[in-house]
């Protein structure tokens, strides 16, 4: 893990906000928009962004562009986002540009657009290879229809696949979890992502659990299901190197891992998130908002900024820890050291120390990571770093 | 004529929700000193949980003017008074200091609990009682109904009574002219020694002491050296003045006049309710009657929760005990809950009130711990003491004899709910005293009843079994030998004191496992097992588990939406700093209240 302080490279996050149907379980900022929104909002990105970079020289080594679901809009509007990703920043030669994509909306046509637009990374919404749980989601797509994707996209040269499936589903049982496991790990994705489902207020699952419908996997499944995943897929080859993630040797997501790097993030569109210069930033999340500020005046893209948090010292270790520790390599003393200004022993030694006894954290010399036991109740860990008060 | 003749002291006796505060906005804003702009939904109540209770808890007095028929303007001292069990004294002291009260019925639900209560405390202070009928806007008002009901259980004429709305501002003229007509005007002699009540005090950051106080014989001004008879305390007058509400100066209070009076006066227990004031150089030869000194019925422990400092809440409590003479607390020690304090309230409600306060006021976080009523122990050498806190109950074999406070309970409720409530009566180990139908569908039960299983959850269960058309009354009467015992709680096997109880023999089980079963419900899973036992003694009464838990995981990263993580994380921490730690067991504070409420079953 290194960093260049120096040489300015960000990563780029775009937020497309459409669906076609909103899932179950989904919380996200995103909804069904008509064609003529979608144009004005894709174009309202690219003033932004066209903003964003006017005067300045900003290199980018990641961009991703995700959702909401990405893939539904048109070729013509995904080759004019592209065109001013690629105008504003100065992408590196291995840069990673990733797009989400859900199964059944891609054909051979935005395939091709994706590969001219200089995307070479799908991360495709699978979520599970059973036809009925991918019903009782809300998921518009079939297990055929990924296969047929899947299939479509090795065959358009795309060697960067990421699928993510979830676990943890009413109705789901071990061996219907194993099953899509296996014949998801089988077609050799060069990523896997594993979520267990969070049930999120605001969303139908959360409605049906309030009343009690809802068929609950008990913890105890849901660790079942959770290690088996980490196991099997290290027996086929995979490194589990985040929470719930997984990938071939180097081909680790590197947007994602900016996020728990403390690295600086740009992110555009609405309700966009960013991470520049020690600062946090939240673009505003109305869509009326945001295009009515387009219409006015593109120009003023900063107002539509709300600083979140203008990280103070505490605010990076504290972030630092509870990113970091997602990662299942853990955090480098090294690096906190750098970052703060202090060794991490000086600031978290009763911390560290509490949590290595109940054997949720490992210090393995260089650096400290979740044991299997603290990644299951790694909220417990992380929050014990969030301190009212700090004694140096 | 004097300048008596044109003054009427009064004060508004209700039952709780029959429109008290609302006929009280009605009438400042039918008189003069208070224009309509400066109404505000409750005028009289000026305090956030009241307004939040629907109840006033502390009183506060208004002098207006007002011009009546005969053309003559006359000053009304509207004294305010709290509506709840718990304040009976201070009700009592309110009226004291009157000439008259308007009775306030509800022409929807005629007399109630609190109607005769009121009504008899009214009339135990010679009072001139004026009742009033209101909500007569209301569709299902029923006068004739209420008016019978006031003369036949009460006693008092009502066919002329003021018919009114004080919501929809109907008849409030008719009511005015009444008050001038009907009550009397004070007596006294301004030229005598100085003879006055205090009925109220309150703190206030810049004058200290507020007395609130009616001058029954002589006068008052600034510069007079004033004795306080019953604590002898001597103090300089630094101001003299009406109540509008807030207190504007005056040269003079007189015989007759109601107003408040500041002397320097540090905390509101020197200015005791119901004491009397007079001049040093020249005081009066007797006090008034009736004053006494309050006594806490009900103890707990208050003690700082998580991080809180024990100072911070020291504070705190010193500074509502300055506005709160019937608050009291001595430091304490618990082995759970380390240093605290033992604080003693006039009832359960009054004891909710300064939790709140401290909790929102104060911004503190505490831990309260089961309320207690004072037990008298007798143990075999011949010692007598006084328990309040079970920790400090002596060894069985050391008891002779327990004895518990007892209470008159009087209950009103609809005849249907008779049975219901006699069987929660019955449970709570009451002793049926009396049984009377008041009228055709309304009966008056009276209870003697352990002063401990009212506190408990008496009031809630009777509002809950009888829709909350029952209402209730008590006053202590003296104490009663009883077989008690001492229920403690354990968690991962480890006493915790502060969940200790004493309880009747007959009881225990069942609130051990009703203990149990509550926090299991509350404590959160832990990475181990957690036991909750309940005993007597060495014996184990009660027992459940919490399970351990398997999972805290967030799966999801939000798009490089950090903040949300951190905010569930510092939610999380947040919801930590309301525990309190037990050896490896955490607890949430709500646990030291939940088990004692009422569970409908």
């Amino acid at each position: 893990m290194t960093k260049n302080r120096n040489k300015k490279t960000t990563g780029v996050y775009v937020h497309i906000p459409f669906c076609v149907r909103k899932c179950n379980y989904c919380d996200f900022l995103s909804f069904a928009g008509d064609e003529a929104v979608k144009e004005r909002y894709v174009d309202m990105v690219c003033s932004e962004i066209e903003a964003y970079c006017r005067d300045r020289s900003i290199t980018a080594d990641t961009v991703f562009i995700g959702g909401g679901t990405p893939s539904v809009l048109k070729p013509k509007l995904i080759e004019r986002l592209m065109d001013a990703v690629r105008t504003g920043f100065s992408l590196t030669g291995d840069c990673e540009m990733t797009i989400e994509a859900n199964p059944g909306t891609v054909d051979g046509e935005k395939a091709e657009v994706f590969k001219s637009s200089g995307i070479n990374r799908i991360s495709l919404g699978v979520q599970s290879m059973d036809d009925d749980l991918l019903r009782r989601l809300g998921r518009i797509h079939s297990r055929k229809d990924f296969l047929k994707t899947y299939e479509l996209l090795r065959n358009k040269g795309f060697d960067n696949i990421n699928t993510d499936l979830m676990f943890s589903l009413p109705g789901q049982n071990f061996e219907k979890w194993k099953n899509t496991l296996e014949e998801t790990a089988d077609l050799k994705p060069e990523h896997i992502s594993f979520y267990s489902l969070i049930i999120e207020e605001g969303t139908p699952f959360y409605e049906e659990w309030k009343k009690g419908s809802l068929e609950e996997i008990s913890d105890d499944d849901d660790r079942k299901m959770y290690h088996f995943a980490s196991e099997m897929l290290n027996e086929k080859g995979y490194v589990h190197y985040e929470i719930s993630n997984a990938a071939l040797p180097g081909r680790e997501s590197k947007h994602n891992l900016k996020y728990w790097s403390m690295e600086e993030y740009a992110g555009f569109g609405l309700g966009a998130h960013s991470f520049v210069e020690g600062v946090r930033y939240e673009n505003t999340r109305d869509m009326e908002e945001y295009l009515k500020l387009y219409a006015k005046a593109p120009d003023l893209w900063k107002e539509r900024y709300n600083v979140i948090n203008r990280n103070t010292v505490k605010d990076n270790a504290e972030e630092f820890v509870f990113t970091g520790l997602r990662k299942l390599e853990g955090i480098y003393k090294d690096d906190f050291a750098k970052l703060v200004g202090n060794d991490i022993y000086d600031i978290y030694s009763k911390e560290i120390n509490k949590m290595v006894n109940e054997g949720l954290l490992k210090d393995h010399g260089s650096r400290i990571a979740l044991t299997k036991k603290g990644i299951d109740i790694s909220n417990y860990v992380m929050r014990e770093f969030i301190k009212d008060k700090w004694k140096l | 004529m004097s300048y008596r003749d044109y003054i009427r002291n009064f004060s508004i006796i209700a039952h709780i929700d029959h429109g008290k505060s609302t006929l009280a906005d009605r009438l400042l804003e039918k008189t003069g000193l208070v224009s309509e702009r400066d109404m505000k939904e409750q005028f009289l109540d000026n305090m956030d949980i009241e307004r939040e209770r629907g109840i006033t808890i502390k009183l506060q007095t208004t002098r207006v003017v007002y011009k009546a028929n005969d053309g003559n303007e006359y000053i009304f001292n509207l004294i305010d008074t709290p509506g709840h069990v718990d304040f009976t004294y201070e009700v009592s002291r309110s009226l004291a200091a009157c000439e008259g009260a308007l009775l306030i019925v509800d022409a929807t639900q005629g007399v109630e609990a609190q109607t005769m209560a009121n009504a008899y405390l009214a009339s135990n202070e010679d009072l001139e009682i004026l009742p009033v009928i209101n909500k007569i806007d209301l569709p299902s008002a029923d006068p004739q109904m209420a008016i019978d009901e006031i003369e036949e259980m009460l006693a008092i004429e009502a066919h002329d009574a003021p018919q009114v709305s004080a919501k929809d501002g109907i008849n409030i003229d008719v009511l005015l002219e009444a008050i001038v007509n009907k009550i009397p005007a004070p007596e006294g002699d301004e030229n005598a020694p100085l003879k006055a009540l205090i009925f109220d005090s309150v703190y206030d950051n810049y004058k200290g002491v507020i007395i609130y106080t009616r001058i029954v014989d002589g006068r008052v001004k600034k510069g007079d050296m004033i004795r306080l008879m019953a604590t002898g305390k001597v103090y300089e007058v630094t101001e003299v003045g009406i109540l509008a509400p807030g207190p504007v100066p005056f040269k003079e209070l007189k015989a007759g006049e109601v107003g408040y009076i500041t002397a320097s006066i540090k905390q509101v227990a020197d200015a005791r309710v119901g004491d009397t004031i007079t001049n040093n150089d020249e005081p009066t030869s007797e006090p008034l009657p009736g004053y006494r000194q309050v006594q806490s019925m009900v103890y707990c422990g208050i003690y700082p929760a998580g991080t809180e400092k024990y100072e911070a809440v020291k504070d705190a409590l010193e500074k509502l005990q300055v506005n709160d003479a019937a608050f009291v607390f001595e430091p304490e020690t618990s082995q759970a809950l380390g240093f605290g304090f033992r604080c003693g309230f006039l009832g359960l409600l009054h004891m909710e009130i300064i939790v709140e306060r401290l909790d929102r006021e104060f911004n503190l976080s505490i831990v309260t711990t089961s309320p207690s009523v004072i037990y008298r122990v007798t143990k075999t050498d011949g010692e007598e003491l006084m328990i309040q806190n079970p920790s400090n109950l002596p060894n069985m074999v050391e008891i002779a004899k327990m004895e518990e406070p007892m209470v008159k309970a009087n209950i009103m409720i609809p005849n249907e709910y008779v049975g219901a409530i006699m069987e929660i009566c019955q449970e709570r180990r009451g002793r049926m005293d009396h049984m009377e139908y008041i009228s055709e569908n309304r009966v008056v039960l009276e209870y003697i009843m352990p002063l401990n299983e009212v506190i408990y959850d008496f009031f809630d269960a009777l509002k809950s079994k009888t829709r909350g058309y029952g209402s209730l009354d008590y006053e202590f009467i003296g104490y009663e030998q009883s077989k008690l015992v001492k229920l403690d709680v354990l968690l991962n096997k480890e006493l915790v004191d502060a969940f200790s109880m004493i309880v009747h023999e007959s009881k225990a089980y069942a609130r051990g496992r009703f203990v149990c079963e509550k926090l299991k419900d509350i404590i959160p899973m832990h990475q181990f097992e957690v036991p909750i036992q309940a005993s007597v003694g060495t014996k184990v009464i009660a027992r459940e588990t919490v399970r351990a838990y398997r999972k805290d995981v967030l799966a999801k990263c939000y798009g490089g939406d950090i903040s949300r993580k951190k905010k569930l994380l510092e939610k999380q921490k947040e919801g930590k700093k309301r525990m309190r730690q037990f050896g490896s067991v955490e607890v949430p504070q709500e646990a030291f209240t939940a088990v004692l409420k009422y569970d409908e079953k």
